[in-house]
């Protein structure tokens, strides 16, 4: 194989997606990685560890007795002034829930991969993204990908809006269990001194810090009736939604810069996929949306006009651009890997039926859930969702939701 | 700022007039054994039969004697606290004599002029010679002298309990970290007393945050860990509760302390969730009434022995821990400088049995004594431990006053029945006997009892 310098090419590796997060992290330059295994993310503090262990990152490697202390020292960290990543899943991220949801209050910049796997109970040690989904109302930015390039692409972008100071909020990059944890494909790394120039210094504790040089009260007691207590509570609030807000332009605008300096360009917010002459549209989620390709494909070849939209950052929730896309179909399928319990459909369906409601037309949707445990959803899965969505153009409704491996 | 001095006190209980003090003095100021040169008189009391009095310079701070001197031969020496009497400047008037109420500076005939105590420069023979203890060096208000003038990092004003002694604690412990620290406060009451502040205004001058309840020792640890990386030494400090330590807070404590993470963990111990409403936690002693163990019918306050925090800190790769009360200040003081020094290598941990006030049902005055009656009686006991040294008691728990005498000050023991007083005698007995066998096998000192 020819050196990737004298070839003046990009140097590639064949990695799967644990690795390729790993690999952002070294290029990231973080002060502080904190970890605790847990599957499917093991193999992913494995690497960084080792990473770490060989030079190839210069950071404090923490390993502490659980994922609430993980993400509490990064609190600390961040506190005094370090750039911190950590990655968790499942019961790990529920154990690590208390400091977890604290963080985008104190607008704490942390990234953070979650490699999504099914929740509690069944036991389940396998993907699906139950565990991030439960995460929708924490606050955090939260941001899916498709393939094993793209996680390695995210999670250095992620430092970048995390840390901007429009935002300040803790960045999740979600890749799913299994698919992308252990899938393995060739994967381009970006060259050190491009990332330092695209991320610049870290800049993680300007607004708030544990530091004797700048004394101050981090996070006191805010609210109740003492003088100026609701109106104080309320712009920590306004604050922080203007943060999730202002997260849409700077994602949006991180990705184009991601293009121009490293080639590789993606929808930021709502990707759309042979969409413009479409009659009706799928919508995927994370490491699905390859598969949902494919059956695009085949169904296109069929002659049938569907297209698929993919929803990239699901937090922030991409109102505009979602309202944008869906006005150019006339029936969707929403394919969920996860469960909302209180509305019997899938999450990412449940809030696509909020974007609906914003459409000067109402179209036909269904709920589909699949791929639970680390079940598959082939092809075959893909075709039956396309076909039962088309056929809503045809006033042939079917009832949400449709469990697609029930029968398997 | 004022200073404080040394004092000689005189215990009369402990006098049984044998004089020796008289004979050592005379030796060492006059060179005889005639105790008529001694510059201490103990003399039978007048008040009492069996008993004596001393006639002693209290080395006073507004001193009559220095007032009436026209020579210019007596002064008080504001450094020293001592009234030193100088021969040369001295016209043997005798005025002095009469200023002095106590009989602490006399006129010696045989020598032909005054005589008063000069404290033998800080080292008073009287003091070391006394067979029964009833002459003491009291070394008073160091804390005051030493540290009065640090700069106080704290709010003036708190919304503390009337009584509560946490104040004192943390204005001290504040004053002797000083500035260069972070400071953790989980919810408790010493966050809610007002360290971390309100809406958007500090009640500490250093930072302070709230960590959540369960993870004070993590966040600092990652504060430290970066700091270290870094190149800056900043202190890391804990003023935590029980709850927030012994139990919500224990696992990252404990994982904290297995790692070695640098910092100083200070648990203001009072026995429950007291800033919650004085619910039971695992520290909560045996009996004790809390909201959550209540007393009535077929219950009688909590039915099982507070978990022994300091005693799992020492098997916890801590580089120094220790228990304290604020009753005995300067040994808190002591620990406290060890502990800061421990804190630059490892965790280092502070035990403060701190009572309460509120919760506990006692007079708002008495915080003090219920603090120091917890220790005589050992059911509170002072020691330090670090790994080179072992085990040492800093307060002896020889001959302790009854369990009783502790228990009876506070509320929250009134309904006690006998079976549980003995339990608690032998839950006491149980604590003092483990730590003296921990003691025994890890200090020189328990060596050499052992030995012996």
């Amino acid at each position: 194989m020819p050196d990737a310098a004298l070839t003046n090419e990009p140097k590639s590796i064949v990695c799967d997606g644990n690795e390729a997060a790993a690999w952002a992290v070294s290029l990231a330059k973080p002060d502080m990685v904190a970890v605790y295994p847990i599957t499917p993310q093991s193999s992913l503090v494995e690497y960084v560890s080792q990473f770490i262990a060989d030079g190839k990152i210069d950071a404090d490697l923490m390993d502490v007795e659980g994922e609430h202390s993980v993400m509490s020292v990064l609190h600390g960290a961040c506190l005094a002034g370090a750039r911190t990543y950590t990655a968790t899943c499942g019961p790990g991220l529920y154990y690590m829930f208390e400091p977890y949801v604290r963080t985008p209050g104190m607008r704490l910049p942390i990234v953070m991969s979650v490699v999504t796997r099914d929740g509690l109970t069944p036991q389940s040690v396998w993907g699906g993204q139950q565990d991030a989904m439960m995460l929708r109302e924490t606050g955090w930015i939260q941001i899916y990908c498709e393939s094993v390039q793209e996680v390695l692409d995210s999670l250095i972008m992620a430092f970048r809006i995390a840390e901007h100071r429009d935002v300040m909020l803790p960045v999740n990059i979600c890749h799913d269990g299994n698919y992308l944890s252990y899938g393995v494909t060739k994967v381009f790394l970006p060259e050190q001194e491009m990332v330092d120039d695209f991320l610049g210094d870290k800049d993680t504790n300007w607004h708030v810090a544990l530091d004797p040089d700048r004394p101050m009260s981090v996070d006191p007691l805010t609210g109740g009736e003492g003088p100026g207590g609701p109106s104080t509570f309320v712009r920590y609030r306004q604050g922080h939604c203007a943060g999730m807000q202002n997260a849409l332009r700077v994602i949006t605008e991180t990705h184009e810069e991601w293009e121009r300096k490293f080639g590789r360009c993606y929808a930021p917010l709502i990707e759309e996929y042979r969409l413009d002459d479409a009659d009706y549209a799928i919508v995927t989620i994370g490491s699905m949306s390859g598969a949902g390709k494919d059956a695009v494909d085949v169904a296109r070849e069929q002659g049938q006009k569907v297209g698929l939209i993919r929803v990239k950052t699901f937090r922030p929730f991409p109102m505009e651009a979602l309202r944008n896309t869906l006005t150019k179909v006339k029936a969707i399928g929403v394919v969920d890997r996860s469960v909302s319990f209180a509305w019997n459909c899938g999450p990412v369906f449940q809030e696509i039926q909020a974007a609906l409601y914003q459409l000067k037309e109402r179209i036909p949707a269904i709920s589909f859930i699949g791929g639970l445990a680390g079940s598959d959803i082939t092809g075959e899965h893909f075709a039956r969702v396309i076909e039962a969505t088309g056929n809503q153009l045809a006033g042939d409704m079917t009832e949400s939701p449709v469990w697609l491996n029930e029968n398997e | 700022m004022g200073h404080s001095h040394n004092t000689i006190a005189f215990h009369q209980d402990k006098c049984d007039g044998c004089g020796e003090c008289m004979t050592v003095c005379a030796g060492a100021k006059s060179g005889t054994a005639d105790t008529l040169h001694s510059r201490l008189k103990i003399v039978p009391s007048i008040a009492a039969n069996d008993s004596f009095e001393l006639a002693l310079c209290r080395q006073c701070g507004d001193p009559k004697c220095v007032l009436n001197c026209p020579s210019g031969s007596l002064t008080k020496n504001h450094k020293t606290g001592v009234v030193p009497w100088d021969a040369e400047k001295c016209v043997d008037c005798l005025l002095c004599t009469v200023g002095c109420a106590y009989g602490g500076i006399t006129y010696n005939a045989a020598a032909g002029h005054v005589m008063k105590c000069d404290m033998c420069d800080g080292d008073p023979a009287c003091v070391k010679s006394c067979p029964t203890g009833a002459l003491e060096y009291n070394r008073s208000a160091e804390i005051y002298n030493n540290y009065g003038e640090l700069e106080d990092l704290f709010v003036p004003g708190l919304a503390a309990c009337q009584g509560c002694n946490s104040e004192l604690l943390i204005r001290h412990t504040m004053r002797k970290i000083g500035s260069n620290a972070v400071v953790a406060t989980p919810p408790g009451c010493i966050a809610g007393m007002g360290t971390v502040g309100f809406n958007g205004k500090t009640g500490s001058k250093i930072p302070v945050f709230h960590p959540l309840l369960t993870n004070t020792a993590s966040m600092l640890a990652g504060a430290k860990r970066y700091y270290n990386r870094i190149g800056r030494d900043v202190t890391m400090v804990a003023l935590a509760g029980d709850g927030g330590t012994v139990d919500a807070g224990f696992q990252s404590l404990s994982g904290a302390a297995e790692r070695g993470e640098q910092m100083l963990y200070i648990c203001v111990d009072n026995e429950g969730y007291m800033n919650t409403g004085m619910q039971r936690s695992g520290s909560t002693s045996f009996g004790s009434w809390t909201s959550t163990t209540p007393v009535g019918e077929t219950l009688h306050g909590k039915t099982q022995d507070a978990k022994n925090m300091p005693v799992i800190m020492m098997m916890h790769n801590c580089e120094y821990v220790a228990t304290a009360s604020l009753a005995f200040m300067d040994d808190y003081y002591e620990k406290l400088d060890k502990a800061l020094a421990a804190a630059k290598r490892g965790m280092a941990y502070l035990h403060v049995y701190s009572p309460c006030p509120t919760g506990w049902r006692i007079p708002s005055e008495s915080t003090n004594e219920v603090c120091r009656k917890a220790v005589e009686t050992n059911f509170v006991t002072l020691w330090e431990f670090a790994p080179d040294e072992g085990l040492r008691f800093t307060h002896s728990t020889d001959d302790p006053l009854p369990v009783e005498e502790y228990l009876n000050l506070s509320g929250k023991y009134r309904h006690l029945d006998d079976a549980q007083l003995t339990h608690i005698e032998n839950s006491v007995e149980r604590k003092v006997a483990f730590l003296n066998g921990f003691m025994l096998a890890t200090s020189d000192d328990g060596a050499e009892s052992l030995a012996q």
